[in-house]
């Protein structure tokens, strides 16, 4: 229990799922636990469900069933803007009438935050009298500088609260202790240490005449001169923050994001990038541990979206927030995720980190998804007695652990699909839909037929029920055990004689060469000899497209060489470097 | 040398069609223009003629010779023989009011109703904006008479008749507050809150903004085009109401009407028939809904202008 206690994850999404109000189920058993700091990418075809589930996360969608806790604190029933979460959505949302300063700081302006209770004056006192230890000299020239200049006396207080970073009452205690001093001896003979003494002097009387005042209506101070009650803990109220703070918390975020030229522009005086970068933002200034991210970058054009892909893995860095990131583009999930989750029609196809899920995919589904160009797939034969795969001519070896492998594989999920077969219920027709989404087969096409909504379309299913049933009790079946029983015989035949299997090779391990004299005479192991469709040139490196057993492979050839359509090429490939995929289920056996 | 190869370049076949279809259009606008212009403008010098051009040159637009320009109409109504303001004043003051007070109750009715049906999820939502459409497909006109029933038996039950004060409040609630249950105005609100990305007050909420926060500080301000649209609408409708005040107003004291109605008094057989001052009362009353006309217009573009969001 105890060592339990210890792993908790950050961000715990237990058995999430989400049926729509039509009865579409988007999200189906959705498990996910975030470590602190983590990336996660989410990532999927579009109508994966993956919007779903963010926006489920950030209480913008009701869960329909499961579990969410952020460190153990549960989520279901929050409201978003309790959920210490901020969402950047892709188009922005940005509020068009609010120029980006006000945008930035809008979620400041309307909250209550948690702060310590205090005797502003006093505060600023303590504030002063700190500053005045650092060193009087930079401090008096500073005050002379902005007496100087031409501004507001406002802005001169802001200047040098900014400046020291002390609050503003502490700034415009220094401008008084400063004209105090100046006014009445005009000659500048002051020293230092005579201005020092005189203002500590100074400050010391007031403080301890606050104090004693405070302390008189029975009111306990710390050191800090902050309030505090009976037991020595400091007071907390919920206040919001004053206009002074907000500034200097926007200008702060402001300049992580490079937007300070920018203050007062309106979204629409803005460019893509800014825009985005505004809307990261308005995220940043809430200062919450998880962020979400739905696509932002889908917006901008390939250029932009390089540079802002850079800026949020730096932003993320640099603030160590949670990070829950939405693509349906595989290139940024793998350059930007700690961990990816790659979904299909609602379910889970896997978690990993980027390596893992590229080098090994779990399912025929993320090896496709994964990776650019796509994985090159190709059908073989499995041949039982050789123990070989045999591939338009080529017969590649296997080992005899492989063929356990295979078999202890087909026997596993021959168990598990009879196990379903037995007792069908709805959360076996959930197991079929999944194994559906992996392999990429239709889904139910006869379902969606009846349920269509035309009046007509009912009127017949009523009548064919009525038929039906006056002539025979045949009851249909429905469509998922159909399956299941068509996949158990396919599965039952796999286990004992020859049958195909998808291999799938990455591009990049594809060897290609230019057929020359000296390669035609020794043809490596395992390889082939093809004329290209289509030789694109990338700039480093060419990618070809040829034919190969009626599928369109993909290759990559370096651009030293030139390479054309004309050109035999022999390809090789060494058999550790493939994958082999189940076709029924469509799951890797290696 | 430019400018000159400039006027020699041949026009393209876009430049000439664009050409002749702006000469057409502007040809058809101008006749148009001025046929809906004469009327006003017969309005105005009408009101400037003098009693000998009113009956000798009526066919004139403005009047026949210098001499026979006079103020003397807009002085027929502004100040009474006795010396005190006009009933004019006071009806237009009836107006301005009742006017106001109905565009500030329709607007506020409108944005919060609208808000309402686009922005909070509850049961029923497309069945009651099923049924505000349906409402719309009523005339008002067939509400007047049972209108009026319940009017004057409230009128009686209530003995509002023996205080004037009461009775001019009672009546003057009855011009305004059936006003604000006019459904197209809601539905226009309705249709440009539908136009705001649904993000944008995701994100508030996310933020951490209440549902009153957000239709203040964000839905608000982005309506404003459409609200000053609203305000014009109103304010024009309410302003030119005139079967259901002259009904109403048919009791009460002669100050207590509207303008519309007070109008009507030139135009019947009564003594103070003179096309004249008849023309400067109607012009007169025109003002204030040219300067509404004017504010609102100006701040349409500015809001539309600034509703420009990109996604």
């Amino acid at each position: 229990m105890e060592n339990q206690q210890m792993s908790k994850p950050f961000l715990s999404i237990q058995h999430v799922e989400k049926v729509y109000p039509n009865g579409e189920k988007a999200v189906y058993d959705f498990n996910l636990d975030v470590a602190k700091n983590e990336f996660i990418v989410i990532v999927g075809p579009s109508g994966c469900g993956k919007s779903t589930t963010l926006r489920m996360i950030a209480g913008l969608e009701d869960i329909t069933s499961g579990d969410m806790f952020l460190e153990d604190e549960l989520l279901n029933y929050k409201p978003s803007n309790e959920r210490r979460m901020a969402i950047v959505f892709q188009s922005y949302a940005l509020y068009p009438q609010m120029n980006v300063y006000d945008n930035i700081a809008f979620p400041l302006t309307i909250n209550k935050y948690p702060m310590p209770v205090c005797n502003k004056d006093l505060v600023a006192l303590g504030e002063v009298k700190k500053l005045l230890s650092t060193g009087i000299e930079t401090i008096v020239k500073a005050v002379e500088g902005a007496l100087n200049a031409k501004i507001k006396s406002k802005d001169r207080i802001e200047k040098i609260a900014m400046l020291f970073e002390i609050s503003p009452e502490a700034s415009k205690k220094l401008f008084d202790l400063y004209a105090d001093t100046f006014k009445e001896s005009e000659d500048d003979s002051n020293k230092d240490e005579d201005i020092l003494a005189k203002w500590n002097s100074a400050l010391d009387g007031e403080i301890a005449e606050k104090k004693a005042a405070l302390e008189a209506e029975g009111i306990k101070l710390n050191d800090n001169l902050y309030e505090v009650d009976d037991d020595g803990i400091v007071k907390i109220e919920h206040r919001k923050y004053t206009s002074y703070e907000i500034k200097v918390k926007v200008y702060e975020t402001a300049e992580k994001l490079d937007l300070i030229p920018y203050l007062d522009k309106l979204p629409k005086e803005l460019s893509g990038g800014q825009m985005q970068r505004v809307a990261l933002g308005r995220a940043i200034i809430k200062n919450v541990p998880v962020f979400m991210m739905d696509e932002p970058l889908s917006n901008l054009d390939a250029k932009l979206r390089l540079t802002m892909r850079s800026e949020i893995v730096k932003l993320h860095k640099q603030i160590g927030a949670t990070t829950i990131y939405v693509t349906h583009d595989q290139i940024e999930a793998m350059t930007m995720a700690s961990r990816i989750v790659v979904m299909s029609r609602g379910f889970i196809q896997q978690i990993g980190t980027p390596e893992e899920v590229y080098n090994n995919p779990d399912n025929i589904f993320v090896a496709k998804f994964i990776g650019s160009p796509a994985m090159n797939f190709l059908s073989a034969k499995f041949n039982r007695t050789d123990r070989v795969l045999e591939l338009d001519g080529m017969r590649i070896a296997l080992d005899k652990k492989f063929i356990e492998k295979h078999d202890k594989f087909y026997a596993e999920k021959k168990a598990q699909l009879e196990e379903l077969n037995k007792d069908f219920n709805e959360q076996t027709k959930e197991k079929i839909l999944r194994l559906l989404s992996t392999t990429g087969e239709d889904k139910d096409v006869k379902r969606n037929k009846k349920t269509e909504k035309k009046l007509i379309a009912k009127i017949k299913a009523l009548i064919e029920k009525i038929c039906k049933k006056n002539t025979s009790d045949v009851v249909e079946r429905p469509f998922e055990q159909e399956v299941c029983e068509r996949k158990l015989r396919e599965l039952t035949e796999y286990l004992t004689e020859s049958h195909n299997l998808t291999i799938g090779i990455r591009s990049e391990r594809l060897k290609i060469e230019k057929l020359s004299e000296v390669n035609r005479e020794k043809l490596p192991k395992n390889s082939f000899i093809v004329k290209p469709t289509v030789c694109e040139l990338l700039g480093g490196e060419y990618s070809v497209h040829f034919d190969f057993c009626g599928k369109d492979l993909v290759g990559k050839f370096d651009a030293k060489e030139k390479i054309s359509a004309d050109d035999e090429i022999v390809i090789s490939f060494a058999p550790e470097d493939l994958y082999i995929f189940d076709p029924v289920t469509g799951e890797v056996i290696r | 040398m430019i400018k000159q190869k400039a006027e020699k370049r041949r026009k393209t076949k876009s430049e000439k069609t664009i050409i002749r279809e702006k000469t057409t259009s502007f040809i058809i606008l101008f006749v148009f223009c001025v046929i809906w212009c004469i009327p006003f403008l017969y309005m105005i010098g009408t009101s400037f003629k003098s009693e000998l051009d009113l009956q000798v040159h009526p066919e004139l637009l403005f009047p026949s010779s210098p001499s026979e320009w006079t103020l003397n109409n807009y002085k027929g109504f502004l100040v009474q023989a006795s010396g005190e303001a006009g009933y004019l004043i006071q009806w237009i003051f009836n107006s301005l009011w009742s006017s106001t007070a109905s565009v500030v109750l329709t607007v506020l009715f409108d944005l919060v109703t609208a808000y309402a049906l686009v922005f909070l999820k509850f049961k029923g939502k497309n069945f009651i904006i099923g049924f505000l459409i349906l409402w719309m497909t009523v005339p008002g006109v067939i509400g007047t008479a049972p209108s009026f029933a319940i009017y004057s038996q409230v009128k009686n039950s209530l003995q509002v008749n023996q205080n004037p004060t009461l009775l001019y409040m009672y009546i003057y609630m009855w011009l305004i507050v059936p006003g604000l249950s006019g459904i197209f105005n809601m539905l226009l609100m309705r249709s440009f809150f539908l136009s705001i990305p649904k993000e944008i007050v995701e994100s508030a909420k996310c933020d951490g903004a209440s549902n009153m926060l957000i239709f203040r500080r964000i839905v608000c301000p982005l309506a404003k085009s459409t609200i000053m649209l609203i305000i014009l609408f109103v304010f024009i409708g309410s302003w030119n109401n005139l079967v259901f005040p002259q009904l109403l107003l048919s009791e009460g004291k002669y100050g207590w009407k509207t303008i519309t109605v007070g109008m009507t008094v030139y135009t019947g057989g009564s003594g103070l028939d003179s096309s004249g001052v008849a023309m400067a009362a109607s012009l007169f009353s025109m003002i204030p809904i040219i300067i509404v006309f004017i504010i609102t217009q100006n701040k349409m573009i500015d809001g539309m202008a600034s509703t420009g969001v990109k996604g």
